[in-house]
Order: C-alpha cells, then structure tokens, then sequence
C-alpha cells in the first residue's frame, strides 16, 4: 500500500492506475482476476477445500513464484512439516506445458461458426498480462540448490513458551507465529521506515490456520474464533506496514458462516475453493472436466473507489498432472442423449394408457 | 469552489447539514461503505471543518490517492492543522512483543486521544470539529468485549453535546456481536446511512444499495462504483449505454 518511485524489486510491477506494487499470486490465471496481482502490504485468506488439497497448490505456487524472484519467504504450518512444503513446490519452466490444446483448436478450421474464426479462444486479460509470474511444472520439485540459495523461515508451532498467561490470546501459538513473522520483518528490515538498500519483499505463508492442530490448550470453542480474528487483524496491521504479503488458507468449514465473515472483512482479498469431489456434483456431466468451483469472495478497493472485482462470471478450477488452472465456467451445449430417457412409441406413453389404439 | 453538495450526487443524496451531530454509516456484510466516508471528506474540507479521524480499516495512503480522484489534497489538510489521524494499528505492532495490554487500557488510550485532540480544535478554532470513526467493529477483532465497545462509543456520542462536535462512525456488520453494537448506535443516531450488497447477487449496472433514514423518513439508492467517483440513482434507474 506504498508509492515507490523507481520498480527497483524484482518480481513486482507497479500499477499504473492506483500506484499499488502488485507481485504475482504464482498462478498465471489468477492475477488478471485480482487486477493483475496481489498488492503488496495486504492479507489474502483462501478458504480451503474439504480435504484441502487444491488450497495447498495455490499456496504452493504462491511461495515458489517468490522463491524464483528472489523474495525471502515465511512458511507456517502446524498440520504439514513447513520445510516438506518448501520441498514440494513446483519446479518453474520456460513455456505453458499444456497450452497445445489451445493451438491445435485455433488451427482448426470452423464450418459451421466460420464467422467466430478469427476470435480468439483465450481472453483479452490473458493476451495483454505483463512479465511478473513464471509458469510451473506441478509434476516436478523445485531443486534444492534453489532451496538452500534462498532465505526461508520455518515455523513449525514446536517451540512455543506456555508460560505467557495475562495474554490476549488464549491459544499462545497464534501469538508465538505473529511474533516470529514480526522478529522476522524487523530482522530482515521489511519495515517500510527501514531504508534497506536492496530492497526485497517477505512472503509470508500460512498453511491451514485454525485447523484441529491449532486447538486452545484449555477446550474454548468460542475464544478459538476470537483468536482467529484477532490475529488476522493483527497481521494485517503488521503486514501493512511492511514490504510484505500474506496469504493463509482456512479450513473454513470448521467455523460457522459469521465468524469466517469477520475474517474475510479483516482481509483485503478473499476467495473460496470448493471441490467437487465427494459432493453429487462430482458426477455432473457437464463439470467433469473440472475439479471445483473457484470464488473470489472480496476484491477489497484499495486507492481507488472501486473494486476490480471481475463481476458476475463464474469461474472453476482444474488440477491437471502439470498444471493448476482457474478458468471461466462455460457449460457444454446440452445435446447429449440421455440415457435415462427412454423413447416410447405410444401416444402419452405410459403403460395405463386407457386409449389402446 | 462550487458546493460539493450541489454538484456530487453521492452529498447530494447524503444531505448531511451541521445539525446532524451523529452520523451512522452501516456496512452490511461484503459491500464497502468506505466511499460514503470519502465523500463526506470532500464536504468537510470544503466546509474547512476540523477533523480528527481514527483509522482501524485503511491505511491514510488509501485516503490519501482516494482523496485525490474525488479532487481533494488531505495531506495539505494534514499541513494546515485541520485534519489529525489517530492510527492505533502503528502502536498495535509495535505491542505484539508486549504482553501486557489488556481491552480496558486500549479503550481508555484510544479516548484519551481522541478528547485531547477534540479539545484542543475546540480552543483554538471556532469552526465545527467531526470526529470520524472508522469500523468501529474492529475493536471487537481486539478481542474487547460488546460492552466495553458499547462504552466506547457512549463516551464518543457524549462528546455531541457541544453543538460543535459532530461524529461519523463507519461499524461494519457480520457478526452477532456486531450488530448488537450496530443497533446500539443506530437507536441514537441522527442520520444512518446503510451500505449493503445488491440482496440478488451481483450485476454489472449496480454495485450495490444505500438506505438513507432520517428520523421516519428514508430514502434509497442504487450506487455503481466507478475508478474515478460513485453515481448514484433511484431504484429502477439506470445508466444509459
């Protein structure tokens, strides 16, 4: 939320329409929804899928975008082991691995909707996107030379005192990481006050907070939700004063419709992962091709009047073997037979027909 | 200068006048009352008010490069003395390392503040003194109860009874504990303003809705919000393309 002069750090761009420093979520199809990315000094809650699983890669991909740039890097977690994230991430590579279907329609010559020739199938954002962002091969790790080169904090929830009592907080491990991600700013001089020479931006991730590992050591269900919102705010207030960006995903179905409210209003940009699998819509014909409904819940207007909110589209996520995508929801002309139906010959069709011609 | 009342349609719909001494603006679940706030900027510098503003949402940049689209300069206001920002979220980090802060001490710093500098605009100036809160609501993320909040804007609210003080309070409602506070203010109020998305879902003519209520009387707006300003219309009103 700051104004730089010159675009000194890499892997950022500023925009030109309300000075923000955006850097990219990691995911080529998801900056032009955010308005080209993520401003830098803001809060980004993703609501989690039931098992969790697509949440993980959009986090993924959100830290091995920063460790390409070269950001320093902050991983959290109480649920997986942080560095076996850090080993996990997507590997980078030159070109989009499954881009060549696109081409091979595009080549193909229409008879029918001859006049739509010419249009082209991807859209307009994606033509025109600018050079922050790197495609990522998920079926690969990053190498660990890439790894070790790179300045990466681990917080695991391990080492936490229990002896802070006239606390705020009644879990400690929700004070213990808002203190190392602040140790960790004011040693890495991320402060916006502080005059670092190169200056670099701090990611800052935050796996599955809330979860069942996270529970109060004494049994509070409704000092859980306050801990949550509470330490939102806080890393909110921290990462606004600070060259950096956070991005944590929720298990949000373990927390009632209200209090994930309160949350996503102390954030600057929500969205919502729903997976199909497991819910009648995973046998849906029409949205086989797909893994899940994609959200952005808020799009927050920060410097300017208006959110950029793409608006009323509907967009869906799939997991391929190389590649995460979120795309807009178009649903396939219904012409396929029903097998159900079954076709009568007789007038009105059923067997008690009284007229028997 | 031209009278912003008469040439923006979002004052023009407001209509606020120095006899609304406690203005109440309602941001119902996703939508963002944040321009309400910044257009009544507008009408206080050009009314050459004194401003003393508590951020707990956006950052002063934010109002700052806002400001600036709707044809205001708040740092210049800053320069003249007209304009004081209290932001409790510069203290709020460095107490992180701290472990002793507890609701109550919050709550009476945030006052303290607040009244000195009221009183110190009150003394020197004899123009007309707002008090501009921005969610309110936040202070329950602090973990302060309901009722500790409920005080605070009761001392807040107090302050009116120099008919040279006047307050806007933003309080953003999610939550129980929210609008049993929201409510709280409302009763009192003079003037609420209610913010809240389109109840169908989105559309790309309308952003969202605005409820102005003045006593018995109450008037509603669709919004549309654009990069440079808001447009405003009746219901059933739309732009021309």
């Amino acid at each position: 939320m700051e104004k730089k002069k010159g675009n000194s750090i890499p892997g950022s761009v500023l925009s030109s329409q309300n000075g923000l420093l955006l850097v990219s979520s990691g995911l080529l199809s998801l900056d032009p929804l955010l308005g080209d990315g993520i401003p830098v000094g803001t809060v980004v809650l993703i609501e989690e899928d039931l098992r969790g699983l697509h949440s993980k890669v959009l986090l993924k991909h959100f830290l091995a975008e920063g460790l390409i740039s070269k950001h320093s890097i902050f991983v959290a977690s109480q649920d997986v082991n942080p560095s076996k994230l850090v080993k996990e991430l997507p590997a980078v590579i030159e070109n989009d691995v499954e881009s060549t279907d696109n081409s091979i329609v595009a080549n193909d010559k229409l008879r029918i909707a001859f006049r739509y020739e010419n249009v082209s199938t991807k859209p307009m954002d994606e033509t025109k996107n600018k050079a922050i962002g790197h495609h990522f091969d998920i079926s690969k790790n990053i190498s660990f030379s890439d790894i070790e080169n790179s300045d990466i904090f681990y917080w695991t929830g391990q080492r936490i005192e229990t002896e802070l009592n006239n606390n705020s907080f009644l879990n400690p491990s929700y004070h213990d990481l808002l203190k190392s991600i602040k140790n960790r700013i004011k040693d890495g001089e991320f402060f916006l006050k502080d005059d670092r020479e190169q200056k670099t931006i701090l990611r800052i991730g935050i796996h599955s907070l809330g979860s069942a590992m996270w529970l109060p050591p004494r049994k509070s269900i409704h000092g859980h939700s306050q801990d949550l919102h509470m330490f939102i705010f806080c890393l909110r207030a921290l990462v606004r004063s600070a060259h950096a960006v956070a991005v944590i995903t929720i298990p949000s179905y373990l927390y009632d419709e209200e209090s994930i409210e309160r949350c996503i209003h102390s954030s600057d940009i929500a969205m919502k992962l729903q997976s199909f699998s497991g819910t009648e819509l995973e046998h849906n014909q029409s949205l086989q091709d797909y893994n899940g409904f994609f959200y952005l819940t808020k799009l927050a207007a920060i410097n300017s009047l208006a959110s950029k909110h793409p608006g009323t589209a509907e967009y869906v996520f799939k997991l391929r073997r190389k590649k995460f995508n979120i795309e807009v929801l178009h649903l396939p002309p219904d012409i396929q037979d029903d097998k159900d139906k079954k076709p009568s010959l007789m007038c009105g069709g059923g067997g008690n027909n009284k007229l028997d011609f | 200068m031209v009278d912003p009342r008469k040439v923006n349609q979002v004052l023009a719909a407001l209509k606020i006048n120095p006899e609304d001494q406690i203005i109440f603006i309602k941001e119902n679940s996703f939508a963002d009352s944040n321009f309400v706030i910044t257009h009544l900027f507008k009408q206080l510098v050009y009314d050459k008010s004194n401003i003393c503003f508590l951020t707990l949402h956006n950052t002063f940049d934010h109002y700052q490069n806002v400001g600036k689209k709707l044809g205001y300069d708040l740092k210049q206001v800053v320069e003249k003395g007209q304009l004081k920002i209290i932001d409790p979220l510069k203290e709020l980090v460095d107490a992180i390392d701290l472990e002793d802060s507890s609701a109550q001490q919050i709550i009476r710093c945030l006052f303290d503040c607040i009244q000195t500098q009221i009183n110190n605009f009150l003394i020197s100036k004899e123009s007309l003194v707002y008090l501009i809160i921005d969610d309110l609501s936040h202070l329950l993320d602090l973990g302060i109860d309901v009722p500790s909040v409920i005080n605070f804007t009761n001392v807040c609210l107090n302050l009116t009874s120099d008919k040279n003080v006047c307050t806007i309070i933003n309080s953003h409602v999610g939550s129980k504990s929210d609008l049993l506070v929201a409510n709280n203010i409302q009763y009192v109020c003079d003037v609420c303003v209610s913010v809240s998305p389109l109840k169908t879902g989105q559309s790309a003519d309308i952003t969202g809705s605005m409820l102005v209520q003045r006593g018995s009387q109450q008037n509603k707006f669709h919004y549309k919000a654009f990069d440079k300003g808001i447009k405003t219309f009746l219901p059933g009103e739309a732009l021309y393309k």
